[in-house]
């Protein structure tokens, strides 16, 4: 008895929770085109934008493996992240000094480097939002927004990381690894749905 | 009338009241919240599983190698909970441990898997369920391969002498830079691509919905929280 009413008070799979977007792919009044050649037209945007994001995904991974592009800009990169994440842990009175991209101080010492610097949330932001079908004006908007949010999670990320391994140093290991691996990209993500919720009517794609 | 002043309940419900409901929340707002809500007692579970996990992946990846080794040289050795070795059969016993690697890090993306997936609002538990099962059947297939590119990554690039031997220059680029996108990349956005797999339709009409909202003015809320739910 009690079952069957919890299923009956079940909302029913927000297909178009606006109550609009009737074109919306599984919304009530959308067709469907019957047979397996339809299925493209069917998740014609799905498909595309995964498709995309995998591609500039892996461009752009592939892109900052070059050697060249790792030393003229990655690792000049990674160095300015360690000089504010510094900065930042001498506002925090750690007193610490930088050579290149470690940050030193008398109880610890990290080193900044690939995988730490916050490029891989941005990279899979980027695609995430290029990727996703808006106006080219929405899209500069929510890069130029979200990378810059992302860096300043990477700086309180970096400078926590120092401060663990100065004080709490049999967590590191976890915390550098997995926690905020996990944060950063969590953080990323919750940007983008952010961001695409976010987008002006009518914002056709630019692509 | 209730400890703060407030109403009870059950007036509420009784339709008592005068005042509307207050505006549920948006579709995505909700599923940043359900997620970050579910990241703990997702991380807690994946702690717990995870000495289990990284020895049936190890096992798995590593029968996996010798279907394609003639003779079959490759064994994972696990070396605690979270860490394992690459042993080779048939180097000097000395040189046998060839690389160690943490296999507690080539499945950490199974918080976020699991967190996305949950976090889903206004969705039948069954369907959600099976959803976010579907998505970890994928993950582990992905994480099998992982475990794979690691291993041809150090047996190509990392052994000097023995890789330049026995693999060519197009074989070095092919596993080093697999295992650079599978560990990078795809390891990290994979949750994101299953989740839009998906789920992508939902976010684009949430979207829809909140544009409409916000076109329509301020008496927009509450028609999208009846829609939203």
């Amino acid at each position: 008895m009690s079952r069957r009413r919890r299923k009956t008070q079940q909302s029913p799979r927000p297909a178009a929770p606006s109550g609009g977007a009737p074109g919306a792919p599984g919304a009530p009044g959308a067709t469907k085109p019957a047979g397996g050649a339809s299925f493209w037209r069917r998740n014609r945007r799905e498909l595309t934008f995964l498709a995309l994001f995998a591609a500039l995904l892996a461009g752009s991974f592939t892109l900052i493996s070059v050697n060249w592009v790792n030393d003229h800009a990655i690792e000049p990169f990674t160095g300015g992240v360690a000089r504010a994440s510094g900065a930042l842990l001498n506002l925090l009175g750690q007193h610490v000094v930088m050579r290149g991209t470690v940050i030193q101080g008398p109880r610890f010492a990290v080193n900044v480097r690939n995988g730490c610097n916050g490029v891989e949330a941005m990279l899979i932001f980027l695609a995430a939002v290029l990727a996703f079908p808006a106006s080219w004006r929405s899209r500069l908007a929510g890069l130029a927004l979200g990378i810059l949010a992302i860096q300043v999670v990477n700086l309180v990320r970096v400078a926590s990381l120092y401060l663990t391994g100065a004080y709490l140093p049999r967590l590191f290991d976890a915390s550098h690894t997995v926690i905020w691996q996990s944060v950063v990209i969590l953080f990323g993500v919750i940007l983008w749905v952010f961001w695409a919720n976010r987008l002006p009517p009518r914002d056709e794609p630019a692509t | 009338m209730g400890f703060l002043g407030e109403p009870p309940a059950t007036a509420r419900r009784a339709g008592h009241l005068s005042h509307p409901r207050p505006p549920r929340r948006g579709w995505a707002a909700r599923l940043i919240r359900n997620s970050l809500l579910w990241m703990v007692p997702v991380a807690a579970l994946w702690w717990l599983a995870t000495p289990v996990y990284n020895r049936m992946l190890l096992s798995s990846a590593g029968g996996l190698l010798s279907l394609f080794e003639h003779p079959a040289v490759t064994e994972l050795l696990a070396k605690g909970d979270h860490d394992a070795y690459v042993v080779r059969r048939d180097f000097p016993p000395a040189r046998a441990l060839v690389h160690p690697f943490h296999v507690t890090d080539v499945h950490f993306h199974l918080l976020l898997l699991g967190a996305l997936f949950l976090g889903v609002p206004g969705l039948p538990w069954r369907e959600r369920l099976g959803n976010l099962a579907i998505a970890a059947l994928v993950t582990v297939v992905y994480d099998v391969l992982l475990v794979v590119f690691i291993v041809e990554f150090v047996y190509s690039t990392q052994l000097g002498a023995f890789s330049l031997a026995h693999y060519g220059a197009v074989a070095r680029n092919f596993w080093g830079l697999g295992k650079h996108l599978l560990d990078l990349p795809f390891k990290l956005a994979l949750p994101l691509l299953l989740w839009c797999a998906f789920y992508l339709p939902q976010l684009r009409a949430a979207a829809a919905s909140a544009a409409a909202a916000r076109a329509a003015g301020p008496a927009a809320p509450a028609q999208r929280a009846r829609g939203a739910s």
